[in-house]
């Protein structure tokens, strides 16, 4: 009987215990949801914020508090990057979490540049750009570089050229399907190519306007000089060009790298591009975001003379001198910035396909 | 200030013009401008607002609205509109895709009421380059013939690399200007 009581008390302590333990977990999950919802209900309302009273909160305290808040986040971002992961692909993706916060932070500075001291804009835009410093430190830490390599591109560039041949008729009819309205003589250039090689050898020749568009995946290649250029919808090319002598034209473009050398240059619409350029006077751009910008440096055999010959053999440093008509202001435009020297491509040679490296 | 020398202002007054350059970015208006005053050509900037030129033409002065033709800033061209005696519309004859909105444009401007009485140049610039559409096919795409019957209009093939036409256009504009507001001279 005391045995059968002890038991059956053990029993109730034990039920006890897993009664309490049970309340215990059920707090502990209680908890945890409110807190979640708390930071959910946190993260709404600043997104709220965000989008409802972007640019127009004028007062210099809500500015300080957000700047700060964003601030602080970015930090500690930074911070947990070292114990994040080893796997350089996530690293990556949050590095680029990191940067696009950066930016969205520069970006919220600019905007209310106008109403602030111009001491707290130089302030807060120095402190953007040591998160920047300390990003890119992190980020040379803790991902190897990679190399930048030409190499066996160019087979496996045919090979993509042999694939994707037959869908590029396609391509073509509806292009021309919505041509201009007016029957007018088309140009001479290079058009609606998908993954291919194209190379153009104009030296000693006497060329017009030249027309590169409908590109995807193409590496173009100019050799010699033009009077005018106008590139129109390309994606995730490389473009190569000598001299131009007149302007080029540039309209939406993506993914794209550029090699080319001007008296103008006009970037529309340009998404995710670098630009490495010489120009005689002011490039501008319109339209465009993510857009970066180099010195030209290209070769072939005989670019000293078309150089000189088209006036553009002196380096002017137009091409850091990037005027976007989108951002009419005196602090720099977050659309463009200066491609940093070491992401830069090193090009030799355009002259023959294989030795470019 | 005596009497004649007033007489003298208002007379020198009348002799002013005021011409508007309008256009596309990239067709040359600023080029031209600066080739038709003698300038350096050699270094010209895509024009980030606008620029004013003031030449003396023949026995008038003209005071030359160049603005600028990117995309954001064509809104503010109806700034310019008003006393605006002679109209230049410029052209970039080698920059075929974008005829389709180089005519839009300039129906939209010839919309325009405070630009009703101004006498219109076409410049079809850009001529020396090899491609480029000749000033009647130029027309032919802008459909000039279609305008109303009121208006005073020409198109000149040109090129202000070369200097080649410009003077031909800018003196059609300014006698053309001339004969309407100085009847009497």
């Amino acid at each position: 009987m005391d045995e059968k009581k002890t038991a059956s008390n053990a029993g109730e302590t034990e039920a006890l215990d897993d009664a309490l333990q049970k309340k215990h977990l059920s707090m502990l999950e209680r908890l945890s949801n409110r807190h979640q919802n708390r930071l959910d209900n946190a993260l709404t309302r600043r997104s709220e914020s965000e989008s409802s009273s972007s640019p127009s909160f004028e007062s210099t305290s809500s500015f300080f508090s957000r700047f700060s808040d964003s601030k602080r986040s970015i930090e500690s971002q930074l911070a947990v990057s070292r114990t994040a992961s080893s796997d350089p692909t996530q690293l990556k993706s949050h590095f680029e979490k990191i940067s696009a916060s950066i930016s969205d932070l520069e970006k919220l500075v600019a905007e209310n540049s106008y109403f602030l001291p111009s001491y707290d804009v130089r302030a807060s835009l120095k402190t953007v750009s040591d998160l920047k410093q300390s990003l890119e430190n992190l980020n040379s830490e803790l991902i190897p570089k990679k190399k930048f390599s030409f190499r066996n591109k160019a087979n496996k560039k045919e090979s993509i050229a042999q694939e994707v041949k037959e869908p590029s008729p396609l391509n073509c009819s509806s292009v021309i399907s919505d041509k201009t309205s007016f029957a007018v003589r088309e140009s001479p250039g290079l058009r609606n190519r998908k993954g291919e090689v194209l190379m153009e050898d104009f030296r000693g020749k006497e060329v017009g306007e030249f027309t590169i568009s409908d590109l995807d995946c193409c590496e173009v290649r100019i050799i010699g000089c033009l009077r005018a250029l106008f590139v129109h919808r390309l994606k995730n090319c490389k473009v190569y060009v000598g001299p131009v002598l007149g302007s080029i034209l540039i309209e939406e473009v993506e993914g794209c790298i550029f090699v080319m050398a001007s008296h103008q240059i006009r970037i529309h619409t340009a998404k995710k591009s670098d630009f490495y350029l010489r120009v005689r006077s002011r490039p501008i751009i319109e339209d465009s975001s993510g857009v970066r910008f180099a010195p030209y440096h290209l070769t072939y055999e005989g670019i000293e003379e078309d150089l000189r010959g088209a006036s553009l053999d002196e380096e002017t440093e137009n091409w850091a001198n990037v005027d976007d008509f989108k951002w009419l202001r005196a602090i720099q435009s977050p659309n463009w910035s200066i491609l940093p020297e070491n992401e830069r491509v090193r090009i030799t040679n355009t002259s023959t396909l294989d030795n470019i490296e | 200030m005596g009497l004649l020398s007033i007489i003298r202002k208002i007379k020198r007054k009348e002799k002013e013009m005021r011409i508007l350059m309008v256009g596309l970015d990239n067709s040359g208006k600023t080029t031209i401008v600066l080739k038709i005053n003698g300038e350096d050509t050699s270094v010209i900037s895509p024009t980030l607002g606008f620029n004013i030129k003031t030449i003396t033409y023949q026995k008038y002065m003209l005071n030359i609205w160049d603005v600028g033709g990117q995309k954001t800033i064509r809104s503010y061209w109806r700034n310019y509109f008003e006393q605006t005696d002679g109209l230049v519309w410029v052209v970039d004859s080698s920059d075929l895709r974008r005829l389709n909105d180089c005519k839009a444009e300039l129906d939209n401007l010839l919309k325009e009421e405070r630009l009703s009485g101004a006498s219109l140049l076409i410049l079809a610039n850009k001529q020396d380059i090899k491609g480029a559409l000749a000033p009647d096919e130029i027309a032919k795409v802008l459909n000039l013939e279609a305008m109303e019957k009121s208006r005073h209009w020409k198109i000149v093939g040109c090129s202000a690399y070369t200097g080649e036409g410009l003077l031909e256009g800018f003196d059609w504009l300014v006698q053309d200007v001339a004969s309407r507001i100085y009847v009497l001279d």
